[in-house]
């Protein structure tokens, strides 16, 4: 038999279809996020939940009459699904979009990615307390059975069916939109809405439209996949990161970059699975680095434009909520007080996800970076700490230090990597980046997989102090979780802190007075990274466990809705998000997988109505009362008095 | 390139060949610009002369197709946004570049803190940098602004916050002083206001603007370079340009 370096051609070329069928679900789902970022401006964050909508669609239509006996309903297979779901699916879509995501579109960009986020935790939920983790089974249709012999391998008919349609729908879309009139209202209505209403379209119905139509695209994506994959409610979860670094590799602006990355992208994790199986999962984020040192626009993508960073920061800086030196007190107090009121292990959940929480706002909230991958250091922090204090046998304090060390590390890589990107793109290159870590935990023997490292000794402090005492071990993170808060508080306070805030403020401005604001938002970035390192550390050796859950992008998930919850870019609010949080998640617990649709829920009513936060919106309201009192007191209303001179 | 001679020791920036095009489309088209040290240059030029881009291109905000350009002698044409700034060049925008939700105070004090050099300090405290306050005041007292130093930027009137910008780019000593349409969107009053302020900082520096109000250029300005179609038109004083048919062709003539 003819070899090729030692693999034989079966191999190679079924694992380079396997790759191409990939990459055709790639290419159709990244077309479909490419399109509703470019005309739509939101980063579509809930794709994978609608195409495992369309392959349970498929599931449905097949099993119509089980699912509702006693009508006489006809199952229908494959092709009806076909015909049907994507419409039905593009219909929700439609739907969605009425509802929820039409209201962020004036909004920063961010709130969108954290809608979609809280839709998709929110569907996906929904299923996985009706189906479980386990998949349902979907047969490939009677006419596409059977396959036929090529000489060097065997090819299904179904797969054959998969990568021509596929591809024939990626032509056909990439022909409308470049090529048609149609195509160019839409080309037209992302660059100058107002100048297209004033042609007499309809820009809603059309943003509508489109929005359905990409979410169809998913749709139809899923109910091809549904014979080749298992029909599960997790299926979506794990593409749609695949898929966003699919989009930022292929670069924005490019309807046939993203086709062909797609297809090039899943044939080369096909060939990396024959020659190198561990890294297969992770290739293509590898890939996306290595695109971003050099092509920062992406493959395809053209010249970037400049945009600003998201200021969401609700805070006023001379309020009594942002007085720093006082809040240290306040809750150093508090906390002193709350293990005789609360269970001291829930207590320590509590100031580790505080902490966890108050780094992530120092990046997202006073810098303005919507970051997605935050889990990355507080997981591998965890894994450090737990695993040299569990095999090493380092002091704890040592082992927590060794954490927050690689966090740093791993911290300033990514940043370097992602920093030169704004906006959803910043996103998208950070959850990205965060998998690389996540695969390579599930992988490496050390982390001991879905066990991870249990049983790590808290040992004595200093070498004296017990830690194994749950209350010694109590004010020992209090004062981690105080330290943390109070060195957030310096850096937002101090000489760099100032440089952030105008970087914030207005980037362009602060770059012509001389600042390379690149190199400042990367300490910033490489600063939150360590602090989260230290909630990480520190939550490995309260809990005596590190496991995959802490590198799960559903880590970096928490970070973002305690920071939201609670106040984006105010002094308390990730501290206050982060009780609601964890309350919510103990409260809620009895429930089960309805705690995912919980949190989904609370994104998305949080976006919608509580933007500002709880801080944020107490914050307004004591600048309201302030306000009454002043006229009352006989003070002219602000706005006038600063308006005269 | 040669070492600079005598004759252009007087001139701050020499831009050669200057081009930059869009998809095609040349916005600024082989321009060769030199402004005198210690003058008062003005570009003028129909809407869509290239002024703006012009402007970029010298504070590399843009990065030119093709050409040069050279600041005190020395090329500068591949150098990033901020180190140019940190050169000496120093550019306002079209519209008011202020820090909306920082004091007054603050956006001046953030203009002079990088040159104290405790900008990546943070672990320093904010009061770190209350020595700068004394020149802070001085800054705003030249602008009219010392009433207001602890009012928040966002809710100063527009003529304000453009004086606002302005101690802010002073706050830089920059020897070149970039003003993209300092009086654009004032009324009467504070143009003038505005054009005083300009002369004033005029002293021992060197200033380059845009400008459409042509009153306050012909008051202001030594040179006059004008732009049309992305090409230099003509140049010298007020009074040649003014008589220029070919500027009141394309410019004072055709659209305004």
């Amino acid at each position: 038999m003819m070899t090729l370096l030692g693999i034989s051609p079966q191999l190679l070329f079924g694992q380079l279809l396997i790759g191409l069928i990939n990459g055709v679900f790639y290419a159709m789902m990244s077309l479909g996020v490419a399109i509703i970022f470019g005309m739509l401006r939101i980063g579509n964050f809930v794709h994978g939940a609608q195409y495992m909508l369309g392959a349970f669609g498929a599931w449905y239509l097949l099993h119509l009459p089980d699912l509702f006996p006693g009508l006489g309903l006809p199952s229908l297979g494959y092709w009806w699904a076909l015909a049907l779901v994507p419409f039905a699916v593009g219909l929700i879509g439609a739907g969605m979009e009425r509802l929820f995501i039409r209201r962020v579109y004036d909004l920063e960009h961010a709130y969108g990615l954290l809608l979609t986020v809280g839709l998709a935790m929110v569907i996906e939920g929904l299923f996985n307390v009706g189906y479980g983790a386990a998949g349902q089974q979907y047969n490939i249709p009677d006419s596409l059975k059977g396959g036929v012999n090529l000489g060097f391998m065997f090819m299904p008919y179904y797969r054959l069916w998969v990568i021509v349609a596929g591809i024939a729908v990626c032509i056909a879309t990439w022909y409308t939109i470049e090529r048609t009139k149609l195509g160019a209202y839409l080309r037209a209505a992302t660059e100058n809405p107002d100048l297209v209403r004033a042609f007499g379209i309809n820009v809603p119905r059309m943003l509508m439209l489109t929005y359905a139509f990409g979410v169809g695209l998913a749709g139809l994506a899923g109910v091809m996949a549904a014979p080749i994959y298992q029909v599960s409610p997790q299926m979506g979860q794990s593409i749609i990161i695949t898929i966003f670094a699919v989009v930022v590799i292929g670069g924005m602006g490019s309807i046939s970059g993203a086709i062909f990355t797609g297809l090039m992208l899943g044939m080369i994790e096909g060939l990396t699975k024959v020659f190198w199986p561990q890294a297969s999962t992770t290739v293509i984020f590898v890939i996306m680095a290595i695109v971003l040192v050099f092509r920062p626009a992406g493959l395809f993508g053209k010249e970037t434009v400049a945009a600003h960073a998201a200021d969401m920061s609700t805070a006023r800086p001379d309020s009594i909520l942002e007085n720093g030196k006082l809040w240290l007190v306040i809750l150093g107090v508090g906390g002193a007080i709350l293990p005789f009121l609360v269970y001291p292990v829930f207590g320590m959940k509590m100031l580790c996800l505080a902490l966890f929480a108050c780094a992530y706002n120092l990046i997202f909230g006073y810098v303005g970076l919507l970051a997605f991958g935050h889990a990355a250091f507080y997981g591998s922090s965890a894994y450090i700490a737990a695993y040299t204090a569990a095999s090493w046998g380092f002091p704890t304090e040592i082992a927590i230090l060794s954490g927050v060390a690689v966090a740093t590390v791993i911290g300033a890589l990514f940043g370097w990597l992602a920093i030169r990107r704004q906006g959803l793109y910043f996103a998208m290159i950070t959850l990205a980046l965060a998998q690389v870590v996540y695969f390579y935990a599930i992988q490496a023997p050390w982390t001991h997989g879905e066990d991870g490292i249990q049983s790590v000794p808290r040992g004595y402090l200093l070498g004296v102090i017990d830690l194994s005492d749950n209350m010694n071990m109590y004010y020992f993170v209090l004062a981690i979780f105080l330290i943390g808060f109070a060195a957030i508080y310096r850096i937002v306070r101090s000489p760099f802190g100032q440089v952030l805030k105008s970087i914030r403020e207005n980037e362009p401005r602060a770059i012509s007075l001389g600042y390379s604001t690149e190199r400042f938002k990367l300490l910033a970035f490489t600063l939150s990274a360590m602090l989260a390192g230290l909630a990480g550390g520190t939550k490995a050796i309260v809990f005596q466990i590190a496991s995959l859950a802490d590198v799960y992008f559903m880590t970096s998930t928490d970070a973002l809705l305690m920071t939201l919850i609670g106040g984006v870019g105010t002094l308390l609010g990730p501290v206050v998000g982060a009780v609601i949080v964890v309350t919510m998640q103990k409260e809620f617990a009895t429930l089960g997988s309805w705690v995912i649709v919980v949190q989904g829920t609370a994104f998305v009513l949080c976006v919608l109505f509580l933007r500002k936060g709880v801080v944020g919106t107490l914050e307004d309201w004591l600048a309201a009362r302030a306000e009454r009192r002043r006229i009352a007191a006989g003070g002219e209303p602000a706005a006038i008095a600063r308006g005269a001179h | 390139m040669s070492a600079p001679d005598n004759n252009q020791a007087d001139n701050i920036i020499e831009a050669r060949g200057l081009t930059k095009r869009f998809h095609g489309f040349a916005a600024v088209s082989e321009v060769d610009l030199d402004v005198r040290r210690h003058a008062i240059h003005a570009l003028i030029g129909p809407n869509g002369a290239g002024k703006t881009t012009f402007f970029n291109l010298i504070t590399k905000v843009l990065q030119p197709t093709e050409g040069t350009i050279r600041f005190n002698g020395r090329d500068i044409t591949a150098e990033s946004p901020a180190a140019v700034a940190r050169r000496g060049i120093v550019r306002s925008f079209q519209i008011s570049a202020i820090f909306p939700r920082m004091t007054v105070a603050e956006n001046v004090r953030i203009a002079l803190q990088r040159p104290v050099g405790t900008s990546f300090h943070f672990w320093r405290p904010e009061s770190s940098l209350d020595t700068l306050n004394g020149r802070v005041d001085e800054l705003l007292d030249a602008v009219g602004l010392l009433s207001l130093r602890d009012q928040t930027a966002a809710g100063l009137p527009y003529g304000r916050k453009r004086a606002l910008e302005l101690a802010t780019t002073l706050a830089l000593e920059p020897e070149l002083l970039l003003l993209d349409e300092p009086t654009s969107g004032l009324g009467g009053e504070d143009v003038d206001r505005i054009a005083d302020l300009i002369r004033k900082v005029s002293a021992n520096r060197t200033i380059l603007m845009v400008e459409h109000n042509l009153s306050v250029v012909s008051k202001l300005a030594n040179t006059i370079t004008v732009l049309a179609r992305g090409k230099v038109l003509a140049e010298g004083t007020y009074a040649q340009i003014s008589t220029d048919q070919r500027v009141i062709e394309a410019y004072i003539g055709g659209e305004e």
